[in-house]
């Protein structure tokens, strides 16, 4: 495989005994056997049912059953109301102050630990600190803020307690707040490993050599750190931002009814077995989130940083 | 405020928990010198150099440049630059704005800070890649590069981190002499961290010797050569025997030592353990026999009249003037 | 040289003030994610009259029995235990799947974008929808759906992806030379993988296992849709959350946090431990 056994295999050829022409596979597919399992796995079980509900997304339905067929209605449908409409610019919404919250948060968190952090025993530690909580299921998580949000929660108890406010405050729970402070709880995390790990592969040198050129810390920052980390940037936003957009559960259980996501209209639609149009709608969000991935995705080649 | 040296170190030490990387140094450095240190790997030059740049706290102790404490400031405000070792060239940025890199962080505008830069690549004799990143240049280049990235700040004091290292034995020679090129022309002070005796020999105003983060000897190198204060110098520097004289140990240069039989001049018996044939000489190492390694660098002539194999016996010789006595150590 | 502390920016000892910020902001967002988590630990020890919010009505440990006692709501123990066996055998198959991928990745090869962007369309595909298409398939098919079929593949098609971007992150510090000397001193392919590639690259490989391990104990979006009639633990909890509360939820989190901590200190004292010998031995060379 290397160039070393390469030049073996010659020296071999010219040598005068050859005992038996070894069974050498070419690079590529000694490659292709390596991936071969993953590229199968994903094919089978993510490209062909995607594939499946793209076709699915023209058939006609109705309470019986779904039948094969090409029509655009169930698109029509879809585009024509006000409501999907609503939940998208929702769902937008939220994705976008989440992923700001989140990439503030995670990069400050990641270049405390990476550059401020000098011992590497406490910054393993710091960094177990802040993968722990998501050892625990994200539904545990989520409803975690019930009991502390609530009117009697214990936020509310200790604001009182502490003479801020005399009555609780209502807004904390079951609102556009509390369905933000369950996604910045849950995937801030998303944002700090990715960016730690750009952040530590940056050559210290470099950094002394913008100092030694006369850089202020924030200029250091502006011209040399954050370029240099835009790849763990990209790779954290894209994973925030389609969290957000694929949830179906965190609008559910915190905005208390008030706001819904794309996906949980779309689990409604699955209940009540209506197929075709779910897969419609599903469509849509695909090619929206695959839209807004590769337009992040330009800022940088992700694929040629991470595989060097 | 004196002003005779570009750079004094005062008692200046450095401590990692209770390791000790640097034992209280104090060193001055004349205005306008080649200054290189030299030492075997883990002697604390690098960290010295790093604390004169600025990147490593001092523990204890001062550095001054050209009279100032600048014990507390920062890279810019001493007036140093560093080259690195891995040359540090930003990898985001083309030749020119790395080049330019320090211009813009004063908020110098583009096309003043670009021409400047392109002047600077110039002197390098880079300005035809003013476009490449880093990436698509050779070792070589990525060097000179950093180099006009250092020398743009205007420093006073250039520090160069192992800076041949990396570099093929050929090119090695062309750098040593084009660094000490820019050295005279800018009229500034290099220090240069190696831990090759041959370069600092070949470079250096001013040759300082460290091991185990002290200062061991430091003069012009014709000094150090020919007066080798201990056994360690004589035997870093290289073409020294160290051998037991009278009153403790002796040096004596190995070109000035033959091969011959005992007469009324100093010498030593022992055995012949290799012979390396180097052009104009050749070198019979031998082992005496109280036990020590000698070499005699003789001239081929001289040799290939009376050759000698690895294995024969022989008497290494030397005259009473040539002896150098060495402080025990 | 000598080793200083590893990395700082800047020449003095002394913390600048953007320490101190941002030292405050890690402390803050320490606060704001174990905060909540710290009243549904205090909440699961609530009295056996008391509800899902404060107050506390007294103190008692009947919630955490209430989990072993099969209700007639749900049944946590065999759900735990389904999650369990799932978890295992997802993260068997990730680890290995996710390895070989790695180590594909490192030299170039016709299709590897295509490959690449597979993964990270499964990626950052919405979770629900994938279960959907797969649960879609299985219908068009007849098949049934259950755990260890569909279940089973829509997790892969999750942490599949994470892992091998976590080998990316693995493989990239690893020297190629290690395996040429091993090729040089006589190594076939399959000794080279066994006694130096793997051996180098395990801390990694043992972090992988980790991840995929807890992402699919706690999937529950892409295996609602093709899990079947047997739920795992978090489509039980799901469930529970919808009928009734009780703050036994709360003290299926404390568990569960219990046996995070049990697991990470298991890992890390491993992870550890074999760092401690590769430092060991690095001494005795170098």
């Amino acid at each position: 495989m290397s160039s070393t056994q390469e030049a073996l295999g010659t020296v071999r050829q010219v040598g005068p005994t050859r005992a038996w022409p070894r069974l050498r596979l070419a690079p590529w597919m000694v490659s292709w056997l390596q991936v071969g399992p993953l590229a199968l796995i994903l094919f089978v079980l993510f490209a062909l049912p995607t594939t499946l509900f793209l076709v699915v997304s023209f058939f006609d339905y109705d309470r019986t059953g779904i039948y094969p067929a090409f029509m655009l209605d169930n698109y029509a449908d879809l585009v024509n109301s006000p409501a999907t409409i609503r939940v998208y610019l929702s769902s937008m919404k939220f994705a976008v102050i989440v992923w700001a919250i989140t990439l503030f948060v995670g990069f400050n968190v990641a270049y405390f630990l990476v550059f401020h952090v000098r011992s590497n025993t406490v910054r393993m530690v710091f960094f177990l600190l802040c993968a722990i909580p998501f050892w625990t299921s994200g539904i545990i998580r989520t409803i975690a803020w019930i009991p502390f949000l609530g009117r009697n929660g214990a936020f509310n108890q200790a604001l009182m307690g502490a003479g801020i406010t005399d009555a609780p405050l209502q807004f904390l729970l079951f609102s556009d707040f509390s369905v933000i402070v369950a996604y910045v709880h849950l995937f801030t995390l998303l944002m700090i490993g990715p960016i730690a790990n750009s952040l530590a592969k940056i050559d210290p040198a470099l950094i002394e050599a913008a100092r030694d050129a006369g850089g202020s810390r924030w200029q250091v920052m502006v011209n040399v750190v954050i370029p240099l980390s835009k790849t763990g940037i990209v790779l954290g936003s894209v994973l925030v931002f389609t969290q957000v957009m694929g949830d179906y559960f965190v609008v559910k259980a915190m905005s208390g009814g008030q706001s819904a996501s794309i996906v949980s209209a779309l689990s409604t639609e699955i209940q009540a077995m209506q197929y075709p149009p779910a897969a419609a709608n599903a469509m849509v969000l695909v090619l929206f989130t695959a839209i807004m991935v590769a337009g992040m995705m330009r800022i940088v080649d992700v694929r040629k940083e991470l595989v060097k | 405020m004196d002003t005779r040296f570009d750079v004094e170190l005062i008692e200046t030490t450095k401590r990692y928990g209770t390791t000790t990387a640097v034992d209280a140094i104090s060193l001055r450095i004349p205005r306008a010198s080649y200054c290189c240190l030299l030492g075997p790997s883990g002697c604390g030059k690098t960290t010295t150099l790093r604390m004169i740049a600025g990147h490593e706290a001092i523990t204890e102790g001062d550095i001054l440049i050209q009279g100032n404490n600048v014990s507390d400031l920062t890279p810019i405000e001493r007036g140093t630059a560093m080259m690195f070792q891995s040359y540090a060239l930003f990898p985001h940025l083309n030749c020119l704005d790395n080049v330019a890199f320090s211009l813009k962080m004063r908020g110098v505008n583009k096309a003043e800070r670009h021409a400047k830069a392109r002047e600077y690549l110039a002197l390098v004799h880079m300005q035809d890649y003013a476009m490449r990143l880093p990436s698509q240049l050779s070792g070589g280049q990525q060097q000179r590069v950093a180099l006009a990235r250092s020398l743009i700040t205007r420093p006073k004091v250039l520090l160069l981190d192992e800076p041949l290292s990396a570099l093929d034995p050929f090119l090695r020679i062309k750098v040593r002499e084009e660094l000490k090129r820019l050295q005279r022309e800018l009229g500034i002070t290099f220090i240069h961290v190696t831990h090759s005796q041959d370069e600092a020999m070949a470079m250096a105003d001013l040759m300082v010797v460290m091991e185990d983060g002290h200062i061991r000897q430091s003069g012009p190198p014709r000094e150090v050569f020919e007066r080798p204060v201990s056994p360690f110098i004589a035997r870093f520097i290289g073409g020294h025997n160290v051998l037991p004289g009278a009153n403790g140990k002796i040096a004596v240069r190995a070109d000035r030592c033959r091969l011959g039989v005992a007469g009324d001049g100093p010498f030593v018996s022992g055995r012949v353990t290799a012979v390396e044939y180097q052009g104009t000489m050749v070198r019979v190492a031998m082992a005496t026999d109280p036990g020590d390694e000698a070499s005699a660098l003789v001239p081929d002539g001289d040799f290939y009249a009376r050759p000698v194999e690895p294995g024969d016996p022989a008497i290494l010789t030397w005259s009473e003037r040539d002896v150098h006595m060495l402080a025990e150590a | 040289m000598l080793a200083g502390p590893s990395r700082t920016i800047g020449g003095t000892d002394r913390r600048p003030w953007t320490f101190y910020a941002l030292g405050a902001l890690f402390f803050g967002y320490m606060v704001f994610l174990y905060g909540p988590m710290a009243a549904i630990y205090v909440l699961s020890f609530q009295g056996e009259n008391g509800g899902v919010t404060f107050p506390m009505t007294g103190f008692s440990l009947v919630w955490f029995a209430d989990i072993v006692k099969p209700g007639q709501m749900a049944n946590v123990p065999d759900s735990f235990g389904r999650s369990m066996a799932l978890a295992a055998i997802v993260s068997v198959i990730t680890t290995v799947v996710a390895v070989a991928a790695g180590l594909a990745f490192r030299r170039p090869f016709p299709g590897s974008g295509a490959v690449f962007y597979l993964a990270v369309a499964s990626l950052v595909m919405p979770s629900l929808l994938v279960g959907f298409g797969i649960g879609l398939g299985f219908r068009l098919f007849d098949w049934k759906a259950s755990l260890f079929t569909s279940g089973l593949g829509a997790q892969l098609t999750w942490t599949l992806p994470f892992g091998v971007l976590a080998m990316f992150a693995v493989v990239n510090r690893f020297n190629r030379s290690w395996e040429e000397a091993a090729t040089d001193l006589g190594a076939s392919p399959w000794q080279r993988l066994r006694h130096v590639t793997l051996p180098i690259l395990m801390p990694g490989i043992i972090g992988v296992a980790m991840g995929a391990f807890t992402l699919s104990y706690d999937e529950y979006a892409r295996t609602t849709l093709t899990i079947g009639q047997k739920n795992t633990l978090p489509l039980e909890i799901y469930a529970l959350i919808s009928s009734a509360t009780s703050p036994m939820l709360f003290a299926i989190g404390t568990v569960t946090t219990g046996l995070s901590f049990l697991i990470i200190g298991v890992t890390v004292t491993l992870i550890l431990r074999m760092q401690r010998r590769r430092a060991a031995a690095t001494l005795k060379v170098g």
